[in-house]
This record gives C-alpha cells, sequence and structure tokens, in this order.
C-alpha cells in the first residue's frame, strides 16, 4: 500500500525545496535569473524507486515547475520522465556520492536548457544578445544541482526509508 | 539483465505513444492538469506570502511609540492636504461630467479596484511576473490592468481561483500604446517587453517614436498611457525614456528603451483595475489565457 504511493508522497517531501528555490528564484528576480532544482531532485529517487514510480515523480516534478510559467505544457515534464526511465534502468551510473554529484549537474542543467529552449520558442520576442544570459542560467543551475543534491537526498533517502523502499546497492 | 533492458524499450515506446498522445489531446486536458498543478501550490504561496506579512507586522510593532506618534502626526498632515485637494477635484469632476454631456463625449470605462498581495515574484529572460494573492473569487478577470498609485505594474495574465499572474511591463509578453512627454501633438508610440539580456533591471522597447520629437530637457520624458484599447485607463504612468531615442535601421522612426518608474520586484501590494463592464479585449482573452 505504501510502495505503491511512495512517488507521491515523495513528491510531497520533495515540495519544500521547490518552493525554497522558487523564494531563492524570488531574491533573485531583479537578476532574471531562475534557481532550478528540478533535475537534481530526480537523482536519489532514480536510484531506489521502481521504473514506474520513478516516472510518475518525474512527470510531477516538471509539471510543478511548468504550472505558473509560460513554458508549454509538457515540455520540461516529458524530457524528465525520459531521464527516469534512463537513470532508473542504468543504475549502476548513480552507483555513488560522487557519479550522483555529476548525475545532478548534467541532468539539471540539461532540463534548464530544456525550458529554456522552450520558453523561447514559446514568446514571439527576439532572443538577439541572450547567449551570455542563457551561459549564467546554466552554470546557476549547474551549481545549484550540486550543491543542492545532498542536503536533497538526505531528505529524500529519509522519507524513502521510513517508507520501506530498498535502498540502493554501493557498487565500487 | 535483458528483462531490465527490455522494460526500459518498453518504458520508451509507452512515452513515445504518451507524446504523441499529449500533442493530439485537447488543450483542455492539458489546461486542467496545469490548472491542477497550480491549486497544488496555491495554498503554499499564501502561507510564503502570510509569513512576510507577519514577519513585517512584528517588526512594525517593535516600533517605539515616540516614532509612531511622528508617523501619525505627519499622516494627518499629508491627510489634511489630501482633503483639499479632493475638494478641488469634485469641482473638476462636476466639470467633466458637464464638458461630456455637452459634447456627448464616450465615457470611458469604469474599474473597480481590488487591493491584492504580492506573494511571489519571477523573472527569467522569458517572462517577469508577480503572483497576487486575490484571484477568481475575488472577481479578478484576465486582461485587467495592474496598478500602483499611478503606475502601471502590468497586466493580469492568468487567474486561478485564489491567485493570479501578472505579466510585468517589462515581461516579453507585455504590449500597449502610449504618449511621450513633450510631444504636443500627442502621437503614439508602442511599448513592448524585451526579454532580459542582461542582470540589471529589466527595460521595455518603445517604438515608433516620431523622427522629429525631442527629448524635454533637463528631466526624462514621462510615458503614459493613451487610454486606447480599452485596457489601461489614460495617463497613468508607464515609465520614463531611458536616455536619448536611436534611429530604427528603416529611419522613419526612432527607438528607445523604458525604465519602468518603480522597482517593479519589491512591490508588496497592488491594485487590479477590474472593469465593470466587460471590454472588447477582454473577452476576446476569454478562452486565450496567455500561460
Amino acid at each position: 500500500m505504501t510502495m505503491g504511493w511512495a512517488w507521491l508522497i515523495l513528491l510531497l517531501a520533495t515540495y519544500p525545496w521547490l518552493l525554497g528555490a522558487d523564494l531563492a528564484s524570488d531574491t533573485l528576480a531583479s537578476s532574471s535569473l531562475v534557481v532550478f532544482v528540478s533535475g537534481a531532485c530526480l537523482i536519489a529517487p532514480a536510484r531506489r524507486l521502481k521504473r514506474w514510480q520513478c516516472v510518475l515523480f518525474a512527470a510531477g516534478l516538471g509539471f510543478l515547475f511548468e504550472a505558473r510559467r509560460p513554458i508549454p505544457d509538457g515540455a520540461l515534464a516529458l524530457p524528465l520522465v525520459a531521464v527516469a526511465i534512463f537513470l532508473s534502468s542504468d543504475r549502476p551510473l548513480l552507483r555513488n556520492t560522487p557519479r550522483m554529484l555529476q548525475g545532478a549537474a548534467i541532468v539539471n542543467t540539461g532540463a534548464c536548457l530544456t525550458w529554456y529552449l522552450a520558453a523561447a520558442l514559446a514568446s514571439d520576442a527576439p532572443a538577439d544578445g541572450l547567449a551570455g544570459h542563457l551561459l549564467l542560467q546554466l552554470l546557476l543551475a549547474g551549481l545549484a544541482g550540486t550543491l543542492g543534491l545532498v542536503p536533497l537526498a538526505l531528505t529524500q533517502n529519509a522519507v524513502m526509508d521510513r517508507l520501506g523502499v530498498p535502498p540502493a546497492p554501493e557498487l565500487p | 539483465m535483458d528483462q531490465n533492458r527490455q522494460g526500459a524499450r518498453a518504458s520508451y515506446v509507452v512515452l513515445a505513444v504518451f507524446v504523441a498522445a499529449w500533442i493530439l489531446l485537447p488543450s483542455a486536458v492539458r489546461r486542467f492538469s496545469r490548472e491542477a498543478f497550480v491549486e497544488f501550490q496555491a495554498p503554499a504561496l499564501h502561507l510564503v506570502g502570510k509569513s512576510r506579512d507577519l514577519a513585517t507586522f512584528w517588526e512594525k510593532k517593535s516600533r517605539s511609540t515616540e516614532e509612531l506618534l511622528a508617523a501619525g502626526r505627519d499622516l494627518a498632515r499629508i491627510n489634511a492636504a489630501l482633503e483639499l485637494k479632493l475638494k478641488g477635484m469634485e469641482d473638476m469632476r462636476r466639470e467633466n461630467t458637464r464638458l461630456r454631456e455637452v459634447t456627448r463625449y464616450n465615457v470611458p470605462a469604469e474599474y473597480l479596484a481590488v487591493v491584492a498581495r504580492v506573494a511571489s515574484r519571477d523573472s527569467s529572460s522569458w517572462w517577469q511576473r508577480i503572483v497576487i494573492r486575490k484571484g477568481r473569487n475575488d472577481g479578478i478577470r484576465p486582461g485587467a490592468p495592474v496598478v500602483f498609485a499611478d503606475t502601471v505594474v502590468g497586466r493580469v495574465t492568468a487567474v486561478h481561483l485564489t491567485t493570479s499572474e501578472v505579466d510585468l511591463v517589462t515581461s516579453p509578453g507585455f504590449r500597449c500604446t502610449a504618449y511621450l512627454e513633450g510631444d504636443e501633438q500627442n502621437r503614439i508610440v508602442l511599448i513592448n517587453g524585451v526579454a532580459a539580456d542582461s542582470l540589471g533591471s529589466a527595460k521595455a522597447r518603445v517604438s515608433v517614436i516620431p523622427y522629429d520629437y525631442l527629448l524635454p530637457a533637463g528631466s526624462p520624458a514621462r510615458i503614459t498611457t493613451t487610454g486606447m484599447g480599452g485596457v489601461f485607463p489614460s495617463g497613468l504612468t508607464l515609465g520614463y525614456l531611458d536616455g536619448g531615442a536611436y534611429a530604427t535601421q528603416v529611419g522613419n522612426f526612432k527607438e528607445s528603451l523604458l525604465v519602468p518608474s518603480r522597482d517593479l520586484y519589491n512591490l508588496q501590494e497592488v491594485s487590479v483595475l477590474v472593469p465593470i463592464i466587460q471590454t472588447p479585449g477582454e473577452a476576446l482573452m476569454q478562452g486565450d489565457q496567455f500561460q
């Protein structure tokens, strides 16, 4: 019973982190930068949840980010689902903490690039001279993903332990 | 291991089918899912906003009695001055009504002001918006202008049950017509939000500035709304012209940038001007809410 809803309970437990990121974005609003951590939130669950649970968790993360922003529907959620399938099928990729940190940086930056491009396509404003700003946004996403992973993973692992989700095998 | 790979392959196939279905699904389904996720987050936004208000309340409560007395005295003086002004305005209003009746001039749309607290601010290159703690339940409608005193803050783009999203003047989706201070012929210029490309505060573009327009000496030119199009009442301040105006490639007009007259990211409270009678622009926006 609990295992089936583990993804939803984990999503609720992760939400305060997403809200925290939104509050940090609020503080940075005058610089037009978004503190994005949705990609990093996917790393720890991808090691332990079943594939279908991980897929639903990733979709929830994506839709939560898209809901209040002018991004085409599913533009972030569906790529995150694809990443969730990939990570939960190749668990040795996230076998230890350094690998998880690398994964968080890559997934978070990639997801950030995805929503940035989707928003650019949806907007009718010209994209002149935005390369520098995009680079800054990606750097911030990479940094937030790497720095945010450890506390995020600690929270998520604690919740998964309480829910009785089997631990991830530690591989060399 | 093979089973795992097969499972992964099957998952990718299911995802591809879902993506196709997602694209083909009626937009109402996508809008419903978006609305569900917005409403899920609304209580948290309210909580954050109310916590901020509580912090401000305690900060103000800690002020000394002397400070409060001084503030009260200042307010009483301002009130007295405003009351005098109000009396003058009443005479002007009567005169205005009389002249309108004489010339059979169409009465501009009347608005109902709904005061709303700002819950959060969100800004990237592609959007600059604030979320306010009033929504459909409070009578807010999409397309309604949002102001602070006589300054335009933006326009409501999406309305939910208890929250609304407001596109700021500098947001790429924002457009309106305006007059420039110092242009005696009252020629219309266009205001467009632009994608923010720097860490500095966002600005909007002012285009179609007449080639012979000269900036007033001494102070930056104020840009005001025209009242055309039925969205914004006329005479509201949009901002100021930033420095000089530059000739466009075609050369018939000039372009410049608009600096908002207030720091849009430090607003705590705004007023939403909800038209009492639905405007034609609003009717067009219904069912086509900007996302």
